[in-house]
């Protein structure tokens, strides 16, 4: 028997935390999806956090001199006639109505959308583990209750709840952000309910009961900890959504000003220059294309590492 | 229990949501708003204060001891009812269909109701979300069922980009794209390929001139022109609908693709279908009549889902090819502030979204005989 | 695709020398290192051993289902003299339809659950019209026939009778004729299993069946086409003793009745003792001792039979301890050279680890894997 092989049937695969969170990583980087939409991800946030190093926030200032919708950058060529040339200095990605540099605009941009993004979806995380958790774990009529309730705002589609709202309370960057998250919220509800539902009968939770656990005590520091996982899947994926979703009411016209630098805001300038100017569309919507890509990826790469069917 | 119990103690349920959803929308809108903003809408040009005291009385917004309407609107002791019996009037004009004057813009103040400005806009909207969900599903399901069947080979690396691309784009954006392209940049006859805007565009490079007129029996275009037999006003419908499905749908498509995929891959692995094809039975048998029949199930649950957010994403891709359906004047009835259509839509959306998911659950019942309501 | 008429002293199937391989991310697993089998007409062959030693692996590539990343790389499946490795997919197929059915273990998961009973057993019927539609008519007009000698037949049943016999087999049956015969063949299927009231079973649901009942449809499944071989796969494991012992009763009537040799693979010898034939054992992908059941119980040759019949727990002596194999189950991405049991053998040797022993017949009917014996 050669004594570089192991010997036969005494070798077991490695376990622990160590080892699990090696293979998940070595899952990560084996799909090279992921392995972009990781990048795209934490590249944007990257670019949030340092977006008032890179670029003066007095970019977005506005001053009547600046060269408007203009564009000079010699790579591209837009083909239509009597474009802007922009005088002197050079604007990589063009300007936009005010004049501004849109590139320095879309960076400074990014951190809004990312920073309302991850308000949202920890808040209405937090709402859906007390709600979701306390209707699956009580039963009964308190669950009807809140079922109902989730009900009747799956009743609405968001886009549409949130323009309501935002008619009544007025249009303020605040406002926008409780708007989303009341629209978001239900569906947390609903998927920790779900979870604990099918936590709450395994056996583990009847054993634990069998024990002496008190109710709560089961509930938060077992079946919540063993639920979590879809919740991040989730969580992630929605990051990408909400910043689809608020960029899109900035973009119809929900902003308190058309000044501030916002993505959607961006990309409202250039509806009524889709012709002449068409730069200030497409390069504030590829960002956002790319940031809500970046967190689709990589929540799709987290799903696939917690799937223990996918394991080998 | 039965199923066409289970359907009535759905439709009753139904009710109580959208008595709830009504009670939500009322709360939201006169309760954070001053008292007679809830009479803007009904007020005519012409209409004196003893006219608007007697009109805040009759909506049930104004109690009928106030004395005149300086005094409502000073909100003095006893002039306004309170809000829980300011809805009962709320709730009786809308059940009679008086939701007041159009605000919108573009309408002259006093001229349109609200109903009827909802109802005219209506038909294109529902054109618009119909042929959205044909192409969700004349393409998700196809797609899901090849890239389940060829998992990790080519069609489904692709089918897999194309639909997480699907709803990773921001919907109003892509519209433009579309528009940029097609519109734009790719031209024949001198004009742009396919219309940019309208539904009965007439000077598009694919489109035919002089369409005529048709009869009007579901108010839906298209629909209309085929059963009126104009083909050429058939085709430029068609076209003016075109892109904008495409955009609508794609963030569904995408979606359902993923669902339907994933659920495939799921029923392909499953024991039955090893009975299955150890029967001798045909490939074609195994994946269409035992793995896709039970692998349609988790996509027929979060049918009601998309349709909800295909409901949603009227408002922007009506928005972005000026489209004249409900969607796009959601919009600017926010920025008039034409509440009472912003009510009147989100009811009926409702309705239609709960009727939706009754069929939903019924067609599921129907198609898993586990279930038992 | 023609059946030969072959003398009934020729092995219905014969398995030479088949190695199958997986392609896993852990390596590549040989699981199968050379079977030989030999199934003959109308009997019941056991196939035991440990779970992972290959036998569903076996089953499995006999009717051409194994999955992807599995790989056939040697050795010969003949079916009455074809050999089916050698077959066209759309042949396999066909052979699957015809000749070769399975049973499996866990009637549960294996039925679709969508489906009513009835539909998944005619569907093998009515699936190719070509192939049953013949086979059908003449099934029924048996039947016919039979039901007219106790007795003369209703009028209904005369014309049906005279319209089958008139029909012409190159035309083609109508569909709701031919779904009408195959529905009355699985019935009488149903009947022949002993499912009660097998009407109503038709038209139920799996889930609303007991497991012994579910089992019962999955045997009538298999049978309801007549196939030359069944393969039988733990089909007694997950149900319950008392029912385990129905199921085993009824498959021993059933022997009789039905002109079908099977290969039942089980861990369980108490099964093969109730109504194998001749039994299979095997270790680590290899078949190490063939005998008649009575021969293997009574005198076991190979080390590991001898392990596995002392394992059994008896009542009737005083043993304080229960006797183990010692070792565990060999990794087949590195599975031991030569004789692959020989770390866990207690009577090895030295060339047990360098020469594989072949099967060699030591006794009339008694086949052994093992250098003790010879090789």
């Amino acid at each position: 028997m050669a004594s570089d092989q192991p010997t036969p049937g005494e070798e077991l695969p490695p376990s622990g935390t160590a080892a699990e969170v090696r293979y998940g990583l070595h899952l990560l980087w084996e799909n090279h999806l992921v392995m972009a939409g990781v990048i795209m991800a934490v590249g944007s946030v990257v670019l949030a956090l340092l977006s008032n190093f890179l670029v003066n926030p007095s970019a977005a200032g506005t001053n009547p001199n600046l060269p408007r919708l203009c564009w000079n950058n010699p790579f591209v060529n837009w083909n239509i006639q009597g474009i802007n040339n922009c005088g002197g200095a050079v604007f990589p990605l063009g300007t936009d109505y005010y004049g501004r540099d849109l590139l320095k605009m879309i960076v400074l941009a990014i951190p809004l959308d990312l920073q309302v993004a991850l308000e949202v979806v920890a808040s209405a995380m937090v709402i859906g583990v007390v709600f979701g958790s306390v209707a699956a774990y009580a039963g009964g009529l308190i669950d009807e209750l809140i079922l109902r309730v989730t009900d009747v705002f799956f009743a609405v589609p968001g886009i549409l709840l949130a323009i309501v709202l935002m008619t009544i309370l007025g249009r303020t960057i605040s406002n926008l952000t409780i708007a989303v998250l009341i629209t978001w919220w239900p569906l947390y509800v609903r998927l920790i309910r779900s979870q604990v539902l099918s936590e709450k009968e395994k056996p583990y939770v009847e054993a634990l009961r069998a024990m002496g656990s008190s109710r709560p005590r089961i509930l938060f520091r077992h079946i919540v900890p063993n639920s979590i996982y879809p919740l991040l899947v989730q969580g992630t994926l929605d990051i990408g959504s909400v910043i689809l979703t608020f960029s899109t009411l900035v973009f119809l016209g929900f902003a308190p000003s058309p000044v501030i630098p916002e993505l959607g805001n961006l990309a409202n300038q250039g509806i009524d220059h889709i012709a002449t100017a068409p730069w200030l569309m497409i390069f504030p919507g590829l960002t956002i294309l790319i940031i809500s890509l970046g967190f689709n990826l990589l929540g799709d790469g987290l799903r696939d590492i917690f799937d223990p069917r996918l394991r080998r | 229990m039965k199923l066409y119990e289970y359907a009535i103690r759905r439709l009753i349920l139904m009710v109580f949501v959208l008595f709830a959803l009504a009670v939500f929308i009322f709360y939201l809108t006169r309760g954070l708003l001053p008292p007679e903003d809830a009479l803007s809408q009904f007020i005519t040009p012409r209409m004196n204060d003893a006219a608007k005291l007697s009109l805040a009385q009759a909506l049930g917004v104004a109690t009928k001891s106030c004395p005149s309407y300086a005094a409502f609107i000073g909100q003095q002791d006893g002039c306004v009812v309170p809000l829980w019996g300011q809805f009962t009037g709320w709730i009786s004009n809308a059940l009679q269909g008086n939701w007041g004057y159009s605000q919108l813009p573009g309408v002259t103040p006093g001229t349109l109701t609200t109903w009827e400005a909802f109802a005219e806009r209506f038909p294109f909207t529902a054109e618009l979300a119909i042929s959205g969900t044909i192409l969700t599903i004349l393409i998700a399901v196809p797609f899901g069922i090849i890239s389940a069947t060829h998992a990790n080979k080519l069609p489904d690396h692709v089918s897999r980009v194309i639909s997480l691309a699907g709803y990773s784009v921001p919907q109003f954006w892509f519209g433009y794209m579309l528009q940029i392209v097609f519109v734009l940049y790719v031209a024949i006859h001198g004009a742009g390929i396919l219309p940019s805007s309208s539904t009965l565009p007439t000077s598009c490079g694919l489109c035919l001139s002089d369409p005529g007129t048709i009869t009007s029996y579901t108010g839906l275009p298209v629909l209309d022109a085929a059963l009126s037999g104009n083909f050429a006003y058939f085709w430029d419908s068609l076209l003016g609908l075109a892109l904008p499905t495409i955009t609508l749908a794609l963030t569904t498509i995408g979606a359902l693709t993923r669902i339907l995929r994933s659920s495939m891959v799921d029923a392909l692995h499953q024991d039955y279908v090893l009975l299955a094809r150890s029967k001798g039975l045909r490939e074609r048998t195994v994946i269409y009549r035992h793995a896709l029949r039970n692998a349609l199930l988790p996509a027929v649950t979060i049918a009601g889902l998309i349709l909800a957010f295909l409901l949603g994403g009227v408002v922007v891709v009506e928005y972005v090819f000026s489209w004249p359906g409900v969607g796009a004047a959601a919009v600017a009835a926010s920025t008039a502030f034409d509440v009472n259509f912003l009510e009147l839509y989100v009811l009926v959306t409702a309705v239609i979204l709960i009727v939706a998911n009754l069929g939903v659950d019924i067609l599921y019942a129907k198609l898993d005989p586990r279930i038992r309501y | 695709m023609e059946i030969q008429q072959v003398a009934k002293s020729t092995p219905v199937l014969e398995v030479k020398d088949l190695r199958v391989v997986f392609n896993t991310y852990a390596g590549v697993v040989k699981a199968l290192d050379g079977v030989e089998l030999t199934l003959n007409r109308r009997e019941i062959l056991g196939l035991v051993g440990e779970s992972g030693c290959g036998k569903s692996v076996t089953a499995l590539a006999i009717g051409g289902l194994l999955p992807e990343n599995a790989k056939i790389i040697g050795g010969e499946v003949l079916l009455e003299n074809r050999d089916l490795l050698k077959e066209t997919k759309r042949n396999l197929r066909l052979t699957r339809l015809t000749a070769i059915s399975f049973v499996f273990q866990d009637p549960m998961t294996y039925l679709n659950p969508v489906l009513s009973i009835g539909s998944q057993i005619t569907e093998v019927l009515t699936s190719d019209r070509k192939v049953f539609q013949k086979e059908l008519v003449d099934y029924r007009l048996d039947e016919l026939h039979r039901m007219e000698q106790k007795g003369d037949l209703p009028e209904a049943l005369r014309v049906e009778k005279d319209r089958l016999k008139a029909f012409n087999q190159s035309a083609k049956l109508p569909r709701k004729e031919l779904n009408r015969l195959a529905k009355l063949r699985a019935l009488d299927y149903l009947r022949t299993v002993k499912l009660p009231d097998p009407e109503r079973v038709y038209s139920m649901y799996p889930f609303e069946l007991s497991g012994g009942m579910r089992q019962r449809a999955m045997i009538a499944m298999a049978l309801v086409r007549r196939p030359k071989v069944l393969l039988a796969d733990e089909i007694t494991t997950a149900l319950d003793v008392t029912v385990q012992a129905q199921v085993l009763k009824l498959l021993r009537e059933l022997k009789n009745e039905i002109d079908a040799s099977a290969i039942l693979i089980t861990h369980d010898l108490g099964v093969v003792a109730e109504i194998c034939d001749r039994v299979a054992v095997m270790y680590a992908g290899n078949i190490i001792e063939v005998a008649e059941v009575n021969e293997l119980f009574s005198n076991p040759l190979h080390p590991y039979t001898q392990g596995l019949l002392a394992s059994v727990p008896r009542p009737d002596t005083a043993a304080k301890e229960l006797k183990s194999i010692a070792g565990f189950v060999p990794n087949l991405i590195f599975p031991p050279s030569g004789c692959r049991f020989h770390p866990r053998c207690p009577k090895k040797f030295d060339r047990c680890p360098a020469v594989k022993p072949p099967l060699v017949e030591v006794s009339p009917g008694h086949k052994v894997s093992c250098l003790l014996y010879g090789g």
